[in-house]
């Protein structure tokens, strides 16, 4: 299916309310991550909000890695 | 694959610990480990995706919120160890506002700083990245201009396009003054018909953002790192002989 429209995909196809709050911004270790909360007590690291390039380097910080 | 099997079972217990957040990784977002090195004093910014403003964006898109990186800017400007800025680009555009508040951060940081345009530095990617003192753009890399826009529900139409004009003649004002680019030159891309497929605009590619002196150099990483210590000595001999 095509649509042909001016407007924005999320226009048409509202986003839950639900998938905002499963995101969070937190300090963990002194540093700022963006977290998506897994509903099991754990927490997945979207994205390191640093700009040191050494902390890219930190496997703790690696997207994908789950905290518990 | 032998020696691999041989050096796990000397170190079993790290190996073991390693290997299993190597695949937790794979299997997460299909990362492998990135290698290490000594401490910088050059950081980096990368602006990617969609520059986000005042409306939260759904989860979906890639996102740079900008809230997230006027704070971190602050720190750099503060930090003494921090002696250069590297800003990364590849962004389709995004929240107006926003994009010219972290460009006017930008530009009025003391300490160096080096941009580099790789893949598409798009719509108000273009003041962020002439924001810096000096910018570099990858040869395959674009820059998309067009006039701004708005969608949605718009209410009081001859209000809007005033405020809609001044805001667009604030971001070619900012594009002018901190890059070499004439305002004519600009706005003629600006207008430009049949180069894009829904607007007007231009689709700059990396040479020709050089030769219009929208940006400063066709380069990469290599260059930018050269540029940026470059200049962090420039500042350094201009403190001492003032001291």
């Amino acid at each position: 299916m095509i649509l042909y429209t001016p407007l924005s995909a999320s226009e048409i196809f509202p986003v839950e309310e639900e998938k905002f709050q499963h995101r969070h911004c937190v300090s963990y270790q002194g540093k700022m991550i963006y977290v998506e909360d897994n509903q099991d007590g754990t927490y997945q690291v979207l994205q390191l909000l640093s700009s040191d390039p050494q902390d890219f380097l930190n496997d703790g910080f690696s997207p994908g890695t789950i905290l518990k | 694959m032998d020696k691999d099997n041989g050096k796990n079972e000397e170190q079993p217990q790290e190996e073991q610990s390693g290997a299993s957040s190597l695949v937790q990784k794979i299997q997460q977002l299909g990362q492998t480990n990135i290698p290490q090195s000594p401490d910088s004093n050059v950081h980096v910014l990368s602006v990617i995706g969609q520059v986000e403003g005042h409306i939260q964006l759904p989860p979906q898109n890639k996102t740079t919120k900008y809230e997230h990186l006027l704070p971190q800017l602050i720190a750099i400007e503060q930090n003494p160890k921090i002696e250069g800025l590297i800003l990364l680009l590849n962004t389709v555009g995004g929240d107006v506002e926003a994009g010219l508040a972290l460009s006017e951060m930008i530009a009025s940081l003391s300490k160096p700083t080096v941009s580099i345009v790789l893949g598409g530095g798009h719509s108000i990617g273009v003041p962020i990245a002439v924001a810096a003192d000096y910018s570099f753009i990858a040869p395959t890399a674009t820059m998309t201009i067009h006039p701004i826009r708005l969608t949605g529900l718009v209410i009081g139409v001859p209000q809007t396009f005033e405020y809609l004009d001044k805001m667009q003649d604030r971001v070619i004002q900012f594009v002018v003054s901190h890059s070499n680019i004439k305002e004519e030159k600009f706005k003629d891309l600006m207008f430009a018909k049949g180069n894009l497929t829904r607007d007007i605009g231009t689709n700059v590619v990396g040479t020709d953002a050089v030769e219009y002196g929208l940006i400063d150099g066709v380069g990469g990483v290599k260059e930018a790192l050269q540029k940026v210590n470059e200049l962090i000595n420039t500042t350094k001999t201009d403190q001492e002989v003032i001291q």
